[in-house]
């Protein structure tokens, strides 16, 4: 392998367990988002846009569907000869083996595949994240500031720091104080989980980290706080624009309808940077006469024959004369039969729907439907029920 | 039969006079259809899923854009290591002056690449056709029958205007499907069966006829050979009639005719036969988005487009955009096309990046769609 400069390890491992019965067969980077993609297409695409041609992504939680999803790799030009996309499972050694006990441990099982490119820079990154980000302006940063490790951050609402890590910097941008999920932050900016380490200095202290019997092998946890302590230099590294962690069932769909905004927060219309994704090779979508579609997101292979308001419509969904669709979410190849109301609710990937029933209702919680879920006639599904028989 | 014995040869060098400007910056195989795809994408396609990896494309003028979109072959998956996707353009010799006269001329130009493919059969044709077949069934067809050539047709349909140049082929067939008679170009066809301008032939024998019609002179694979074998009875030449629709797009009024019939239900479930994928150029655009006031009504519409006004029996292209108040009726509204407030499209074909201004209003007869050339701003 020839030298890289800076390669990427995607940490993909995440169950999403918050997600409920949407990540029970699926990695939550597996999550469908926005119509056309999943939640992994926005690393991949920000790596592939900002040059990056090396992109490791471990893999650990029902790798299935993420690994098909993936393949070579080609959908994020990331289909090399000299560099590309490779899928790091956990694998078996002479001495055993053993499952990623933390983030700091999944990149210390893979030394051996970083080292073969001896980089100079390693990105981390995690698959659970929708946002735009050039990662060679952070790479400069880090560069500029001699920093030993830096840390993508940004500003979140005082309220919600509790949930974060949040930075406490000097006026340099250099961090001070790491607080983890503080009941009183001194600051409001939090770690986005996007870090670049100088590779020989991440490479000593994942080896100390391991040595280590009561470290939890996490790199929020144990590597920052140990590096801070020892006085290397951390920088934080500001990033403002749309940012959005899909780990609830509220916040996808929340995070779903935020494209129906207008100006849509997160330009997906950027040439310049295009969220490449997988394509199901559809024809485009048929509007049928007496259908009704408004402040809606809708793709390739979908038939709409009913209504269809302020919701996201995945490739391939049929909606039948009579259905309401509202607030909601359909993934792919979803079959919604006649009569069908669905409001405020997520429909997972394949489920075949009514006719007839009712899915969720516009008080209450989100309703969810499970993957491959077979909805008889008239069945229904209460706000905040997660249903599936699949 | 084993599916890698065949190979395909597109022929793209075919008249397009009657096409008017959607061909004068493209060649009729790269013109755009049915919101995403090219006319070339279906037979490409037909190709990759009978299992062909040896496609030929012999092109001739403007192909610029065609081999923009072709590529590496990568999504007909025609970039192996052995065969793949071959880009054929007109090239100079001592005995070769560089513009093919037919495809007949075409094919001698190229008969190195022929010689050298290593697959016993050849599906040969014309790129002005629009179908989505199983060539694998028309193969085995072949092979049983023990026809020399056998020719792909459909039932003639009506024609959408008298009295004009159709370059098509008619033929009459016995009952063991033998071709008895053939004729080209008529003013009035005699005979119910229309060529859809594929055919197969043994790979080695198309090599022969190529180099012994060559040297007497001749230009018309259709008229020297086919016409010929038939009228002589020194071929076999068979029909094989075929199982779904096809289209020929050979004039504004049967481009815009393939297009609103895409509108209907069976039509899209032939073309788009889950069995058989039709694969094309992904741009990676986000999903169409329709604002409050959109109201749209049997309809195509691909990604990337923002639609806020009124869109009635249209096929909308990617990254188009209708503003609130625009009128869009029984048009075709090509890539990154605009219609902007107010404004009123029927029966229009809006070639890519074509703009309609605020107010702007164009009304063609349904018989003879105006067309707006590519980046005109009206």
């Amino acid at each position: 392998m020839r030298k890289k400069r800076c390669i990427a390890m995607l940490l993909a491992g995440g169950q999403g367990s918050r997600l409920g019965i949407l990540t029970r067969s699926m990695a939550k980077p597996a999550v469908p988002y926005g119509g056309k993609y999943r939640i992994i297409d926005f690393p991949l695409s920000n790596c592939a846009n900002s040059g990056i041609d090396v992109v490791g992504v471990l893999t650990q939680y029902q790798p299935l569907e993420l690994n098909a999803y993936i393949g070579s790799g080609a959908p994020w030009d990331l289909d090399l000869s000299n560099g590309g996309v490779f899928v790091l499972p956990p694998y078996m050694r002479g001495k055993g083996g053993e499952w990623y006990r933390g983030t700091a441990n999944a990149i210390y099982q893979n030394i051996g595949f970083i080292q073969q490119f001896d980089p100079d820079y390693v990105l981390i990154l995690s698959g659970d994240h929708i946002y735009r980000m050039d990662y060679n302006a952070m790479l400069r940063f880090h560069i500029e500031n001699e920093a030993d490790a830096t840390i993508a951050e940004l500003e979140v609402p005082w309220e919600e720091t509790h949930r974060f890590g949040i930075l406490n910097t000097d006026e340099t941008g250099r961090i001070v104080e790491f607080d983890e999920k503080p009941k009183h932050a001194r600051s409001n900016k939090a770690s986005m989980g996007v870090y670049i380490f100088t590779w020989d200095k991440l490479h000593e202290y994942l080896v100390a980290d391991e040595a280590d019997k009561d470290s939890s092998n996490d790199f929020g946890k144990n590597i920052m706080p140990k590096m801070l302590a020892d006085g290397q230099r951390l920088f934080a590294y500001p990033f403002s624009g749309y940012w959005k962690d899909v780990g609830t069932i509220d916040s996808l769909l929340e995070a779903n309808l935020d494209l129906l905004q207008t100006p849509m927060p997160i330009d997906l219309y950027d040439k310049r940077w295009r969220i490449y994704s997988r394509n199901p090779g559809l024809p485009p979508h048929y509007i049928a006469p007496g259908a009704w579609v408004q402040n809606a997101l809708v793709t390739e292979g979908c038939e709409v024959f009913g209504q269809v308001r302020h919701s996201v419509l995945f490739a391939g969904v049929t909606v039948e004369q009579g259905v309401s669709v509202e607030n909601s979410v359909v993934m792919p190849r979803v079959h919604i039969g006649r009569g069908t109301s669905v409001t405020r609710a997520i429909i997972a990937e394949d489920a075949v729907i009514g006719p007839g029933c009712q899915i969720g209702a516009a008080e209450g919680g989100i309703a969810v439907v499970g993957q491959g879920s077979r909805l008889a006639a008239g069945t229904v599904v209460q706000p905040g029920e997660q249903y599936e028989n699949s | 039969m084993a599916t890698k014995d065949l190979m395909g040869l597109i022929y793209t060098g075919e008249n397009d006079a009657r096409l008017r400007e959607l061909t004068l910056t493209r060649a009729v195989a790269a013109l755009p259809v049915v919101g995403r795809y090219r006319i070339i994408d279906f037979l490409m396609s037909n190709l990759t899923n009978a299992g062909a990896r040896n496609v030929g494309v012999i092109t001739q003028r403007n192909y610029h854009s065609l081999m923009d979109h072709l590529g590496s072959g990568k999504e007909w998956d025609l970039h192996g290591k052995h065969d793949g996707l071959f880009i054929l353009p007109p090239f100079l010799t001592r005995d070769n002056v560089g513009v093919y006269g037919g495809m007949l001329d075409a094919l001698r130009s190229n008969i190195g690449y022929l010689r050298r493919s290593r697959q016993e059969y050849v599906l040969l044709t014309d790129s002005h056709v629009v179908y989505n077949i199983d060539y694998l069934e028309m193969l085995r067809q072949h092979v049983d029958s023990g026809a020399d050539i056998t020719l792909l047709y459909h039932d003639a349909k009506p024609r959408l205007q008298q009295g004009v140049h159709e370059y098509r082929v008619y033929f009459d067939t016995n009952a063991d499907g033998l071709i008895t008679a053939l004729e080209i170009d008529p003013v009035q066809p005699s005979f119910p069966n229309e060529s859809l301008s594929a055919m197969i032939i043994r790979r080695e024998l198309l090599v022969s006829i190529v180099a012994q019609t060559a040297a007497q002179g001749h230009h018309s694979f259709v008229r020297d050979v086919l016409q010929r074998s038939v009228n002589d009875q020194t071929l076999r030449v068979m029909g094989y009639r075929s199982p779904v629709r096809g289209w020929h797009i050979d004039s504004v009024q049967s481009y815009y005719r393939f297009n609103m019939d895409t509108l209907q239900a069976d039509v899209r479930q032939e073309l788009f036969d889950p069995r058989r994928p039709v694969y094309t150029k992904v741009r990676d655009d986000i999903a169409a988005r329709y604002g409050d006031s959109a109201t749209v009504s049997n309809s195509l519409v691909a990604d990337g487009g923002r639609i806020e006004g009124t869109v009635e029996n249209s096929i909308i292209f990617r990254g188009v955009y209708v503003a609130a108040g625009a009128i869009v009726r029984n048009s075709i509204v090509m890539q990154d096309a605009q219609v902007h407030e107010d404004a009123e499209i029927d029966n229009c074909i809006l070639d890519k990046q074509a703009v309609i201004k605020r107010g702007g209003r164009l009304i063609g007869p349904a018989t003879y769609p105006i067309v707006i050339s590519k980046n005109v701003t009206i």
